[in-house]
């Protein structure tokens, strides 16, 4: 017999008490781990959708650009492009030219966002232009072929394969326009996006703006999110020796996205701290029921000999074992509920609008969990420390305890 | 060899406003291997002289002496140890812990002490074939008669080689016949290993198998049967 074996068998006196009180724990840790996962999971697919139609997991720009939007902050790439490429976890990199322009048709006319791509490296990750047909994409770098919003095309009354007139300012000063033909049609349900996105080759809208060979965005996308932590110094380091370019991470250039996930993620962890609370007043409702139900047992393991110290560490031990076992419990659980969340999901098509937009992102109405051991294994681990914590006043109690006083309680 | 002293030994017991004297002026010597019953009705400071003797309880004034440490004002770490390591208590309410079986409950000192679990295994079946309970070990206490789980408290009350035991009404939960017998056992065990008894009750028939007998009234001396010496 043992201190451990003494705990244990203690903990099981009042087997049902102790069992609503693992549930509850348990409970709680399923509840924490599988909406983090979920969370993440959501958040994640978010970011994948965010930079691959944005920024890029990192870019470049021109020092300024970010802040100012100011179209004449361009660099030359020059070798920097197939530099970036060679570092290992970088999927794509996407020179991009942003122009702001005024777009035409025979009917109307609406300022856009004239966006310079390579066609084929953006469609490869772009997930409205994967969506595309193969007669709806841009065919090449310097062609006349134009992909639209949705909104943009309906504002401008035009058609798949209609004319329009592209006018933006030159390097020169003097407006320059350029004549397009609509090609594809995209509709990301971000209605800023749709009212305003023109899609051209890339050398077209340099050659509109007089910018020759020069970008506004090197948008890198990653094999996976999180090797920007690997790649990021990478690429710090080939852009340090150009003062006028910086390396960014999504973060800063997208950060609507990056806030709101940021407030919506605080808002949960203030759930979670609620949830955590309630566990942890019945964790220390139940040790010192447990407690105040034994004080004879316990003047008598003083009469025994036992220090106060000693059967404080008792208590204590308890409710370690306590929340060992819930932290077991919780995070079976809590596997199993977040594998159906990222095996099946939860459809909230009959509950929101089809285009649901987060953070300046698409939302995906079909909510999937994305696995974070680590964090499962620290909130387990959490739980567990908070359980022992909720056990020090009653531990403290026990060890107050004056033996002849406590023999006397029946 | 004089192994307890009580010396002019006070104790008051606080209700509130009110004082309850439980011990007044109260003097004893015992010797090492003696054999002493506390004699005395309900009330009379039996169970008080062996919480003061056991560390449990201060007196409020006069001095309380165990083998020569200051049991009265000894600091409470030293108290704890002295009650782990010198003395053996016997309950009347047996106070076995019901999750223990009976051999881990007669190991618990032993446990406390830190003695390897081999050597606790074995000090303990020795007593338990001694006590007449060999072959009770697994059982737990819930599933034991009220001399079982007597044998066992004594058993615990000696695994660890104390110098006294102290016993508060051993035999009070107990029928006549069996608390006879555990009298017989217990009187055997301070002649063959020379442990010294104190022990309290109020029974004729217990307190007239003691070698001594002590008897309090009022938390007085009343009468003392070595007064002799």
């Amino acid at each position: 017999m043992s201190a451990l074996a003494y705990a244990w068998r203690s903990l099981w006196r009042n087997r049902r008490r102790t069992l609503i009180t693992l549930t509850a724990i348990a409970l709680s840790i399923m509840i924490v781990q599988a909406f983090h996962n979920l969370a993440i999971g959501i958040y994640a697919r978010m970011i994948d959708d965010g930079v691959r139609a944005g920024s890029g997991h990192l870019a470049v720009y021109r020092n300024g650009y970010l802040e100012s939007r100011e179209e004449g902050l361009s660099f030359l790439p020059g070798d920097l492009a197939k530099q970036v490429r060679a570092i290992p976890g970088v999927s794509r990199v996407l020179p991009r030219i942003y122009l702001p322009a005024l777009a035409q048709s025979s009917s109307d006319s609406r300022g856009i966002l004239l966006v310079g791509v390579e066609p084929d490296a953006e469609r490869a990750v772009n997930p409205f232009l994967k969506k595309l047909p193969e007669d709806g994409m841009l065919r090449d770098l310097d062609g006349r072929d134009a992909v639209i919003g949705k909104r943009l095309l309906t504002d401008l009354k035009l058609a798949v394969g209609r004319k329009l007139v592209v006018t933006a300012q030159h390097r020169d000063g003097t407006l320059h326009s350029e004549l397009l033909r609509v090609r594809g049609v995209v509709e990301t349900g971000i209605a800023e996006v749709d009212g305003s996105l023109l899609m051209v080759g890339r050398q077209r809208a340099a050659l509109l703006a007089g910018m020759s060979g020069e970008i506004h965005e090197l948008a890198i996308i990653l094999d996976r999110a999180d090797d920007d932590r690997r790649v990021f110094p990478a690429l710090a380091e080939l852009t340090g020796s150009r003062p006028e370019v910086a390396a960014v991470s999504w973060k800063e250039a997208m950060p609507n996205l990056a806030n709101a996930i940021k407030l919506d993620y605080a808002g949960q962890k203030f759930i979670f701290v609620i949830i955590l609370l309630i566990v942890t007043i019945g964790v220390v409702n139940t040790l010192l029921m447990s407690v105040m139900e034994r004080l004879r047992e316990f003047g008598v393991i003083l009469a025994l000999g036992s220090s106060p110290a000693r059967l404080r560490r008792l208590v204590l031990l308890e409710a370690l074992l306590l929340g060992l076992a819930a932290a077991a419990l919780g995070s079976m659980l809590g596997s199993l509920f977040t594998w159906y969340l990222v095996d099946t999901g939860i459809d909230l098509k009959n509950f929101v609008p089809e285009n649901m937009e987060f953070g300046g992102v698409v939302f995906d109405p079909v909510l999937r969990a994305a696995w974070d051991l680590v964090w499962m294994v620290r909130i387990a681990l959490f739980v567990t420390g908070l359980t022992v914590l909720a056990a020090f006043y009653p531990a403290v109690k026990a060890g107050r305890i004056t033996p002849v006083e406590a023999m006397r309680h029946s | 060899m004089t192994l307890i002293t009580l010396a002019n030994v006070f104790k008051t017991y606080r209700h509130g406003s009110l004082e309850v004297p439980a011990l007044v002026d109260f003097s004893l010597v015992i010797d090492s291997g003696e054999f002493t019953v506390l004699a005395g009705p309900s009330g009379s400071g039996k169970t008080t002289v062996l919480n003061l003797v056991g560390g449990l309880d201060r007196p409020t004034s006069g001095t309380v002496t165990v083998d020569n440490l200051d049991v009265g004002g000894a600091p409470a770490g030293i108290l704890a140890d002295y009650r782990l390591r010198r003395v053996g208590f016997i309950f009347q309410s047996y106070n076995l812990i019901p999750v223990l079986t009976a051999a881990e409950n007669a190991e618990f000192t032993l446990m406390l002490q830190k003695v390897p679990r081999p050597e606790r295994r074995r000090r303990v079946v020795a007593l338990f074939h001694e006590l007449g309970i060999a072959g009770l070990e697994e059982r737990r206490p819930s599933d034991l008669s009220g001399g079982q789980q007597q044998r066992v408290a004594i058993a615990r009350a000696l695994a660890a080689f104390p110098g006294v035991v102290l016993a508060d009404e051993p035999t009070a939960n107990l029928d006549s016949h069996t608390a006879e017998e555990l009298l017989d056992l217990m009187r055997d065990l301070n002649t063959r290993r020379g442990v010294t008894f104190l022990f309290s009750s109020h029974d004729d028939r217990v307190i007239g198998r003691a070698r001594r007998v002590v008897r309090l009234e009022d938390g007085r001396l009343a009468s003392d049967s070595a007064a002799h010496r």
